[in-house]
């Protein structure tokens, strides 16, 4: 190459090469560094993973917690509107947002369902009282939809504390695992979140909701016919009435407060006085549909179509086995977000559907002369009794 | 009270559904407190004048569904 050669590369050196290393320089040095870091500390990936989920999680609390608030505050100001001066209204409701029940244990199973019928039902019975001691100024109706309007906030409050207590969990232990379950179910749980926003609403102006459509069913299947109306257990009453030579119980909760009633306790109730005349037990009820499936689309099977706690399922699933009656359900879809927010057209429209499949099912199903019964399950909030 | 939190979705508000004991009309109106299906209320009809009326339904009314859905989607729904 010579001496030329060297002065040249010498020069070219000089005046491009110090830009270029210093660029590979500081890239070199910032990969190293990097790689340091994940060498000496295994965990960045997951504290940089944990920093991002823990920031997307804070917001949606904060959400969540906006919610809570708003739910908490409408619950206060229509409690107060029935509530006696002098009546320290936000910390009763703040008891009733922290009552609990616990629930019987099962290590021996035997006689589990009495235990837990009788606890629910004194905590349901203790609630129910409290309120009404709240809001002494509401009539009987009034009173159960309050009852109703509190519970949806103590599921809201409740609701946010569970989320708050994982994410100040993983927070607090750094623990990722932790904070990427709640993150993989906040979207549902936002939605519940959203569902209590809007029952509150429903509750508060009593209006009916989608879960409300098993009873509205049954009312309108014996609204222009001659009977006679009883209540036959706590918040249920009974419509004796004959269709077509059969004899017909259409039991249901009384409205239009907000109230489920014990449809069990009068189901066993009628199987007592009516004995074997009875032929079938058709129930209806709101059912929780799959994604991409049609609100208010109406189903049928068999079983007990009843939600809640199981014991009423269970009482009337033992009686109809004990006297070997069918059990017909019919089940209306709609979404969880939809069962308890006012109810939409297409799920009100259903229920002149099932009214005329269950009169078909009568026509098919149970002799003339023979007893059947009809319950029509669900919340009576803004029904009212034909 | 509420606005300051915007923290949802608009809350929809569900109509009320009358029908005239006289003559059969079905007509509606927004929800008020204190109205329930089955009630019977005091108020007129627009088309005979009767000032009888049964609440027969109340409910969100909701919007026509479209012509075009995703295949994935089931015709029927």
């Amino acid at each position: 190459m010579g001496l030329f050669g060297d002065v040249a590369g010498m020069l070219s050196f000089l005046q491009f090469a110090p830009q270029q290393d210093l660029i590979s320089i500081v890239t070199s040095l910032i990969w190293i560094v990097f790689m340091m870091i994940f060498l000496l500390y295994p965990t960045f990936s997951q504290r940089l993973q944990l920093g991002y989920i823990l920031r997307d999680l804070e917001r949606r609390l904060n959400r969540l917690k906006a919610m809570r608030d708003e739910v908490r505050a409408r619950t206060l100001e229509t409690l107060k509107k029935y509530a006696e001066k002098g009546v320290d209204v936000g910390r009763e409701l703040d008891n009733l947002l922290l009552s609990f029940m616990i629930e019987p244990e099962s290590m021996d199973p035997y006689g589990v369902v009495y235990k837990l019928e009788h606890i629910a039902r004194s905590w349901e019975d203790t609630f129910e009282e409290h309120v009404k001691a709240i809001c002494s100024k509401a009539d009987r109706e009034r009173a159960k939809t309050l009852t109703n309007l509190v519970d949806v906030a103590r599921g809201m409050d409740y609701l946010y504390r569970v989320v708050r207590h994982y994410y100040l969990l993983g927070k607090k232990t750094s623990n990722v695992y932790i904070v990427l379950q709640v993150q993989m179910l906040i979207p549902q749980l936002m939605e519940i979140a959203e569902a209590y926003r809007q029952a509150s609403y429903a509750f508060m102006h009593g209006q009916p909701i989608g879960d409300g459509v098993g009873v509205l069913a049954a009312a309108k299947l014996v609204e222009n016919m001659e009977k006679k109306t009883y209540e036959i257990a706590k918040d249920t009453i009974v419509h004796e009435t004959s269709f077509e030579g059969r004899k017909l119980f259409v039991l249901r909760a009384a409205g239009p407060g907000g109230a489920v009633g014990r449809p069990a306790d009068g189901l066993l109730k009628i199987l007592e006085s009516e004995g074997d005349r009875v032929k079938a037990i058709i129930m209806i009820d709101a059912g929780l549909k799959l994604e991409g499936e049609e609100t208010g689309k109406v189903v049928e099977g068999i079983g007990a179509a009843i939600g809640g706690l199981g014991v009423e399922k269970f009482k009337i699933e033992e009686a109809s086995k004990k006297r070997n009656i069918p059990l017909y359900a019919f089940v209306i879809y709609q979404s969880i977000g939809e069962a308890i927010t006012p109810m939409k057209e297409s799920i009100a429209k259903a229920a002149d559907e099932v009214v005329e499949r269950v009169k078909k099912l009568i026509t098919s199903k149970v002799e003339e002369g023979f007893s059947v019964i009809v319950a029509g399950i669900g919340n009576t909030v803004g029904i009212g009794v034909t | 009270m509420f606005s300051q939190f915007r923290a949802g979705k608009p809350v929809p508000k569900p109509m009320t559904y009358l029908k005239c004991l006289e003559c059969g009309t079905i007509n509606s109106r927004p929800f008020k407190d204190g109205d329930y299906v089955f009630k019977i209320v005091e108020e007129k009809c627009p088309k005979c004048g009767s000032n009888k009326m049964k609440i027969i339904g109340i409910y969100v009314k909701e919007p026509q569904k479209k012509q075009a859905q995703s295949r994935i989607v089931s015709r029927r729904a």
